[in-house]
C-alpha cells in the first residue's frame, strides 16, 4: 500500500495576483489577465470554455495563448498554483504538488516548449520520470501545445502496468471493462448482459455496474451477485459496483465482498464536496480500508477505480474559472496520490454544453489520454456521447482507433454501445475485439488463458490470438437455451446477438442506428403550436434561447423566460399551474399529452384546486418552472416537459412531471431548511418520469400527477420531505 | 424490494406435494410490466401418497402431512405472501373435499386460494411449470403440453410463455389400481368402470387383467390422448371418446404441428425412458402408470418430441406452475384510496365489459356485483383506451354506481389489462367522492377465469390468484 503524504505536509507556493500575459503580433496586441485565462485561450476550442468564457475568441488569439505558454517555464507554473474563488489553492491543488521534487529541479527551469521537445526526443521511461515531477496544470500547459500526432505518439511511450487478479497494461494488451448497467438492477438482465459481454472477450479489467439505486443494501446485494457469476463462470476479474465511496465502505463492513473502491472525481474541491460529497480525507480513508480490508488484499497491488471526464466542475458552475482540460489534470493528480488499479476517462458524457461535436470530444479524449499517462495513471478511455450534441457513433469510433494507437489501457464493454441506465452511447465488446484486431492487442494475459479453455478466444497454428468458437455465444455460460430465454426477456435494448467478423451483424446495427436516429430527431424535433392548440387553450411563452441550438447547448439559457414573456405575466396567485415544454424531446410531448392533460386537468378540478390558463414554454429546461412560479405567485408549477432520449426509439417519446412547490409559506420554507440544511431553499420538487407508452401511460399519468398534486399542496411539501410525511402518517417534517 | 413467499400445494389422484417459492417484485424494462422476477424454490417436498380411507381423504393424516412440510420449509407461515391449493383428478371427487382447503387455512393465514376439479387452471399451471421457458426458448413453435396425472391428462397449448388453448381428459394412471406387482384390480374409478363396460371387458375388482385387455385399455388411452392432440372431433364427439372427455381442446385451425412435451407423474416416467433407465417393476406404484408410459413412447405422435425437446420439472409440472406462476401482481398505479381493504379472497368474476360497453351493460355489471354476498370482480376487455373512451366508461361506471347503491361494504374490484388503473378508478369513483369500496387493478388478465383472491399490498403491487377457469 502506497504512505499517503499528509496534506499539510505538501508544500505549496503561496498564491499571487495575477500575472498580466501579453503579446503584440502583427500589429494586435493581445492581453491575458492570469494563468487561468492565458490556459483557456491556449486550449482548442471547446463548448465547456466558451460558454465559460474561457477560450479564445479566434484562432490567432489561441496562437498567440500558446506561444506565451510555450515560453513559461515549468518553474512559474509551480510558483503560480491555481486559485478557488475565494483566492486559495484548494485541497485538490494542493494533492497536485505532492511530486517527485528531486526529479522536478532540473526541469524547473526548462520552459514548456523545451519540455516538449525533450519529451519527444526521449525515452519512454524518461517521460515517465517527468510525468511524476509535474503537477495536472503543468500537464495541462503542456497538452495545449501538442498536436494530433504528438498526443498520441508521447502517450504511446508510456507504459502503466497494474495488477489485480488480472494484469491491466502490459505491452499488447488491451483490456476493457464490462458495463453490464441496467434501469433497475434487475439482476436477470445484469447476468444477461455479463454472460454476453464475457463472451465477447470483455470484461478482463473489471465486472462494474453503475446502481440505479445507490443504497447499501441494494449495492450489497448486486456485488454478491456478480461474485456469483465471477466464481461459477470461473472468470479471472475483478467486480466493483459503482456506488458512492460511502456506500461502498458501508458495504465492505457489512461484509460484501469488495473488491475495488470506485469512486467519480472532479478537478476542483468544491465540486468534489458539494456535489460529489468526498473530500481529501475520506478518499484516504477509502484507499486505506480497501488496501488493508478488502477482499482482494492478499491479491492485488493496486485497488482504487476512478473516474473522471473533461466538464463537470463547469456543469456545476465550479471550475473557478479553471478551463475543462486543467480542471481534468487537476483530477488526474488527485487519482495519482492512490495509485490506482484504473482510471477510467468519459468525457462527452455531459453533452453540448461540454463537447459539441466530435472535434471537440476527440481531440479532448487524446489529450485526457496523454495526460493521464504522463501523469502515471493507468488510463482506460471511455469516448461517449448523448444525443443532443453533435457527436456520432463515427467520431466515437475515430476516437477509439486514435486512442488504441495511442495506447489506451482499457475500453467499455456497453453492450451494443448502448447504456441502458444512463441513456448515453460508450465503446462496446464488439469496438473492443476490433480494434485487439486491428492493432494486434489481446485481453489480460490471465484473462487470455481462461477465454482460449472456454473456447471464445483461440491460438492459430501461427501462434496468434484469434476468435474462438464459442466468440460472442453467451448461451455457454447457461445450463439452456431457456435459462438465456430467461435472462434475455428481461434485457432492454439487444437488438441481435448475431455477429460478422468482430462486429454486430448487419441488422443488428441496422436496428441501432434507426433508433439513435429517431431519438435524436427528437431531441431536434420542434413542437408544433397549431396541433397543441387544439389539446388546451395554451398561452404560449418564450425563453432567454432564441432557437434549438443555443436551447441544447446553453442550458441556462431554457432556465429563465424571455424579458418579453417576463413582462407577459403577472401574479395570479393559483393553487397550480400547468406548463407544457419541449425540453430535451418535443416528440414526447405530442406524444403524450392529448391523453395526459385532460386527465390532468379533469383530477385538479375535482380538488377543487384553482388552476391556471395553461402554459407552453418553448426551449426550456427543468429551471423554468421556478421563474414561472415566481412571475406567477402560484403555489406550484407542474412542469412537463420531454427528457433526453436515450437509444431507444420508443423511449424518445418520455415525458416527465416536475412537480415544482414554491415555499410561499414561511412555515413551510423553515421545515424544508431544516429538511434539507440549505436556509435559502425556495422550492422543492418531486419527479415524476418515465410518461411514455411503453413505461406510465399519459392517460395514467394524468391521474397519479393530480393525486400528488393534492397531496403536496395539502402537506405543503414535495420531494423527499413529502415522501417521508407519507410513509409514517401524521409525522410533520 | 422484499422477496415474496409463494406456496403451491398439490392433492392429486395419486400423490400430493408442496413448493414454497421465493421471488421478488420487479418490473420488467422489456415488457415495462411489474413481474414476479427470480423465482426460485425454497423448499420441495417428498412426493407423497395421497391419503385415503374409506373413499375420502384422511384428514388426520393430511393434517400431519401439511404440520411437516410447513415445518421442513422453515419458512414462517406467516410471512406466506400467496399461492394456492389445487386438488385434482380422483382426489377432487371425494366427498370432503373442502376439508383440504380449512386445514389449510388454518395454517396459512394468507391470501391462499383453493380450488378443486379446475382443469384448465390445472393444464395452465401444468403448462407454466413444465415448459415455460422451452416455450419462450422457441418464440415462434407452438407447445402442447399434456400433463398425464393419475386420474386426467390435462392439455395446454401455448407459445412464447402464453397460453392459447386448454382441455382435459379422463386419462390417467390411478383409474385402475392393482396389486403391486400384478395386475389383480384393487379400484376402479367410475371412468374405469364405464371404458371396461365400452370396450366390452368384464372384469371387477378381485379380477386379474390378462395381456390382450390391458393392451386394449392402453390402446384407448393413447388414441384417446392422440385424438385430443389432433383435434379430431369427429372420434372425440362420439362414443366412447365423447364420455372420457371432461373440457373439449379445440386447437387453434392454423396450429398444424405443435412440439408435444409430458408431464405430470406419467409423464416422468416417459422421459426416465427415453433417458434409458430401467422401467420400475411392474405395477410397482399399484397402478397402471409403468404401462401407460411404455405405451406412450410406441406412440409416433404422442413421442416425437420425446428426446429434442425436453420440459423442466415434467413430475412436478402443476405444484411448481401454482408456486411460481399461480400468482401474478398488479402494476404500481392502481386505484386503492384504502389498502387496508385487502387481502380479500374468493370473489366472484361476475363480468367482462368492453371498453366501449352501453350504459346498460355497465349497470347490469354492476348490479351483478351489488346481489353477490361480498362483492364481485368485472373485467375490462381490451379495447382502445384513449382519453375519450376511458372517461366515458369511468363515468359510465360512476353513474350506475350511483343508480344501483352498490352497498359500501361490498368490494368491486375491477381488472383491467392496460395500465390505466388509477385514472378508470378516479372517473369512476368521481375522483374519490362516491362512498363506493372500488379497487381498480391493472397491467393483469383474469384468463378466462371465475374467482379471484387478491393478497394484500406489497411494494406498491398487489399479489393476485385466479382460478376457476373457463
Amino acid at each position: 500500500m502506497k504512505t499517503l503524504n499528509p496534506l499539510d505536509q505538501i508544500p505549496v507556493p503561496r498564491p499571487a495576483a495575477d500575472e498580466v500575459y501579453t503579446a503584440d503580433m502583427f500589429g494586435r496586441q493581445f492581453s491575458f489577465v492570469g494563468l487561468k485565462r492565458l490556459l483557456g485561450a491556449a486550449d482548442y476550442d471547446k463548448a465547456g470554455d466558451r460558454n465559460a468564457g474561457l477560450a479564445a475568441r479566434d484562432e490567432a488569439e489561441q496562437e498567440v495563448a500558446r506561444s506565451i505558454l510555450s515560453s513559461l517555464t515549468l518553474q512559474h507554473l509551480y510558483d503560480h498554483p491555481l486559485t478557488d474563488d475565494a483566492g486559495n489553492a484548494d485541497s485538490v491543488m494542493r494533492v497536485n504538488y505532492d511530486i517527485d521534487r528531486d526529479q522536478f529541479r532540473p526541469i524547473a527551469p526548462m520552459t514548456l516548449g523545451q519540455l516538449k521537445d525533450h519529451l519527444l526526443n526521449c525515452s519512454g521511461d524518461e517521460v515517465s520520470r517527468t510525468g511524476r515531477a509535474m503537477t495536472g496544470v503543468m500537464a495541462s500547459a503542456l497538452a495545449k501545445l501538442l498536436d494530433t500526432h504528438e498526443l498520441i505518439y508521447l502517450a504511446k511511450k508510456v507504459t502503466c502496468v497494474t495488477k489485480a487478479r488480472t494484469t491491466l497494461g502490459l505491452p499488447g494488451t488491451l483490456s476493457s471493462r464490462l458495463q453490464p448497467n441496467h434501469p433497475v438492477d434487475d439482476l436477470r438482465g445484469v447476468t444477461c448482459l455479463i454472460y454476453t459481454g464475457l463472451s465477447l472477450g470483455a470484461g478482463d479489467a473489471l465486472i462494474g455496474l453503475n446502481p440505479a439505486v445507490d443504497t447499501v443494501e441494494n449495492v450489497s446485494a448486486i456485488l454478491s451477485h456478480l461474485d456469483s457469476l465471477r466464481k461459477r463462470t470461473g472468470v479471472p476479474t475483478q467486480i466493483c459496483v459503482l456506488g458512492h465511496v460511502k456506500t461502498q465502505l458501508a458495504c465492505l463492513a457489512a461484509g460484501a465482498p469488495v473488491e475495488i473502491m470506485f469512486q467519480s472525481l472532479a478537478g476542483t474541491e468544491s465540486t468534489n464536496l458539494t456535489e460529489f460529497d468526498i473530500s481529501v480525507d475520506l478518499l484516504d480513508e477509502a484507499y486505506r480500508t480497501i488496501a488493508e480490508r478488502g477482499a482482494l488484499k492478499d491479491v492485488a497491488k493496486q485497488f482504487m477505480y476512478f473516474e473522471t471526464g473533461q466538464g463537470s466542475e463547469f456543469t456545476y458552475g465550479k471550475h473557478n474559472g479553471v478551463d475543462m482540460t486543467t480542471t481534468e489534470a487537476l483530477c488526474y493528480g488527485l487519482a495519482r496520490r492512490y495509485d490506482p488499479f484504473m482510471l477510467n476517462n468519459v468525457t462527452g458524457f455531459i453533452g453540448p454544453e461540454t463537447h459539441l461535436d466530435n472535434f471537440e470530444m476527440i481531440i479532448s479524449n487524446l489529450q485526457d489520454h496523454f495526460m493521464g499517462k504522463l501523469l502515471g495513471l493507468p488510463m482506460g478511455m471511455a469516448p461517449c456521447y448523448t444525443l443532443h450534441s453533435k457527436i456520432t457513433l463515427e467520431g466515437q469510433q475515430m476516437a477509439t482507433e486514435l486512442l488504441a494507437a495511442a495506447g489506451a489501457n482499457y475500453y467499455m464493454d456497453v453492450c451494443l454501445n448502448t447504456d441502458r441506465m444512463l441513456a448515453y452511447f460508450d465503446t462496446s465488446g464488439h469496438d473492443d475485439q476490433t480494434l485487439r484486431e486491428i492493432y494486434g492487442k489481446n485481453p489480460a494475459p490471465e484473462f487470455l488463458a481462461w477465454a482460449i479453455d472456454r473456447g471464445i478466444m483461440a491460438k492459430s497454428p501461427n501462434g496468434r490470438v484469434v476468435r474462438g468458437p464459442n466468440w460472442g455465444n453467451p448461451r455457454i455460460f447457461c445450463a439452456s437455451d431457456a435459462e438465456f430465454q430467461e435472462l434475455l426477456r428481461a434485457t432492454p435494448a439487444l437488438y441481435g446477438l448475431e455477429h460478422a467478423g468482430p462486429r454486430p451483424a448487419e441488422r443488428t446495427t441496422r436496428e441501432l442506428k434507426l433508433n439513435q436516429a429517431v431519438a435524436r430527431q427528437a431531441i431536434h424535433s420542434e413542437l408544433r403550436l397549431d396541433e397543441l392548440a387544439r389539446v388546451a387553450p395554451f398561452r404560449v411563452l418564450t425563453t432567454q434561447a432564441t432557437d434549438k441550438e443555443s436551447h441544447l447547448n446553453s442550458p441556462g439559457l431554457g432556465a429563465r423566460l424571455s424579458a418579453e414573456s417576463t413582462r407577459s405575466l403577472r401574479p395570479e396567485s393559483c393553487d397550480v399551474q400547468i406548463a407544457v415544454s419541449d425540453g430535451l424531446s418535443a416528440e414526447a410531448v405530442h406524444h403524450n399529452i392529448a391523453n395526459l392533460l385532460p386527465v390532468l386537468k379533469d383530477g385538479l378540478d375535482a380538488k377543487n384546486l384553482r388552476t391556471g390558463q395553461p402554459i407552453l414554454v418553448r426551449y426550456s429546461r427543468v429551471k423554468v418552472a421556478e421563474h414561472l412560479a415566481e412571475c406567477l405567485h402560484a403555489k406550484l408549477v407542474v412542469l412537463l416537459i420531454g427528457e433526453r432520449p436515450g437509444g431507444d426509439a420508443l423511449a424518445s417519446r418520455s415525458l416527465s412531471a416536475y412537480l415544482v412547490y414554491h415555499l410561499l409559506d414561511a412555515e413551510a420554507q423553515k421545515k424544508a431548511a431544516a429538511f434539507s440544511n440549505n436556509s435559502h431553499i425556495r422550492f422543492e420538487y418531486t419527479v415524476i418520469s418515465n410518461i411514455y407508452s411503453g413505461g406510465l401511460p399519459p392517460l395514467e399519468a394524468g391521474s397519479v400527477i393530480a393525486e400528488k398534486a393534492g397531496q403536496i399542496l395539502s402537506h405543503q411539501a414535495a420531494g423527499n420531505r413529502l415522501e417521508a410525511m407519507l410513509k409514517i402518517p401524521g409525522k410533520i417534517v | 424490494m422484499d422477496q415474496l413467499h409463494l406456496l403451491g400445494l398439490d392433492f392429486g389422484s395419486t400423490t400430493s406435494s408442496a413448493i414454497v417459492a421465493s421471488a421478488r417484485v420487479l418490473k420488467n424494462c422489456a415488457t415495462g410490466r411489474m413481474e414476479l422476477g427470480q423465482p426460485s424454490v425454497v423448499y420441495r417436498s417428498e412426493l407423497t401418497f395421497t391419503p385415503f380411507a374409506d373413499n375420502r381423504i384422511d384428514e388426520r393424516s393430511l393434517a400431519g402431512y401439511l404440520d411437516r412440510w410447513i415445518s421442513e420449509s422453515r419458512v414462517d407461515p406467516t410471512a406466506i405472501t400467496a399461492g394456492g391449493v389445487i386438488i385434482t383428478g380422483l382426489a377432487a371427487q371425494k366427498t370432503n373435499v373442502t376439508a383440504i382447503e380449512s386445514l389449510v387455512k388454518q395454517r396459512v393465514s394468507q391470501a391462499l386460494f383453493a380450488t378443486a376439479d379446475d382443469p384448465c387452471l390445472e393444464s395452465w399451471l401444468a403448462f407454466m411449470g413444465s415448459c415455460l421457458g422451452l416455450s419462450r426458448a422457441h418464440p415462434e413453435t407452438h407447445f402442447l403440453n399434456l400433463d398425464i396425472g393419475g386420474g386426467t391428462t390435462n392439455l395446454a397449448l401455448g407459445i412464447n410463455g402464453e397460453v392459447l388453448r386448454t382441455g382435459c381428459l379422463f386419462a390417467g394412471a390411478r383409474h385402475f389400481q392393482f396389486e403391486p406387482g400384478t395386475y389383480r384390480i384393487t379400484a376402479l374409478s367410475a371412468d374405469a368402470a364405464r371404458l371396461l363396460k365400452d370396450l366390452k371387458i368384464d372384469r371387477s375388482i378381485g379380477d386379474s387383467v390378462p395381456p390382450d385387455e390391458l393392451r386394449s385399455i392402453l390402446d384407448f388411452y393413447v388414441a384417446l390422448i392422440e385424438a385430443a392432440v389432433c383435434g379430431d372431433r369427429s372420434r372425440l364427439d362420439h362414443d366412447p371418446f365423447r364420455q372420457h372427455e371432461q373440457v373439449p381442446f379445440v386447437p387453434p385451425p392454423e396450429v398444424a404441428s405443435p412440439v408435444i412435451t409430458l408431464s405430470g407423474g406419467v409423464g416422468e416416467l416417459v422421459y426416465a425412458q427415453t433417458r434409458g433407465q430401467p422401467p420400475p417393476a411392474t405395477t410397482a406404484f399399484g397402478d397402471l402408470g409403468i404401462d401407460l408410459a411404455k405405451r406412450l413412447l410406441q406412440s409416433p405422435v404422442l413421442s416425437q418430441h420425446l428426446r429434442t425437446h425436453i420440459p423442466t420439472n415434467s413430475g412436478h409440472a402443476t405444484v411448481y406452475g401454482l408456486s411460481l406462476y399461480g400468482t401474478e401482481v398488479s402494476g404500481t398505479t392502481l386505484y386503492l384510496p384504502d389498502s387496508g381493504a385487502l387481502p380479500l379472497r374468493d370473489l366472484p368474476i361476475v363480468a367482462k365489459l368492453h371498453m366501449n360497453a352501453s350504459a346498460g351493460d355497465v349497470r347490469l355489471a354492476v348490479d351483478l356485483v351489488g346481489r353477490a354476498a361480498r362483492g364481485g370482480c368485472i373485467e375490462i376487455d381490451h379495447g382502445i383506451a384513449d382519453f375519450a373512451a376511458v372517461k366515458r366508461l369511468g363515468t359510465e361506471l360512476a353513474a350506475a354506481l350511483r343508480e344501483t347503491r352498490c352497498p359500501a361494504n361490498r368490494s368491486l374490484v375491477l381488472f383491467v389489462s392496460q395500465n390505466i388503473g388509477k385514472t378508470i378508478g378516479s372517473y369512476a369513483t368521481d375522483w374519490g367522492r362516491l362512498p363506493v369500496k372500488l379497487i381498480v387493478i391493472d397491467e393483469l388478465a383474469t384468463r378466462s377465469a371465475r374467482f379471484a383472491s387478491l393478497g394484500a399490498m406489497r411494494d406498491n403491487v398487489v399479489p393476485v390468484s385466479f382460478y376457476g377457469m373457463q
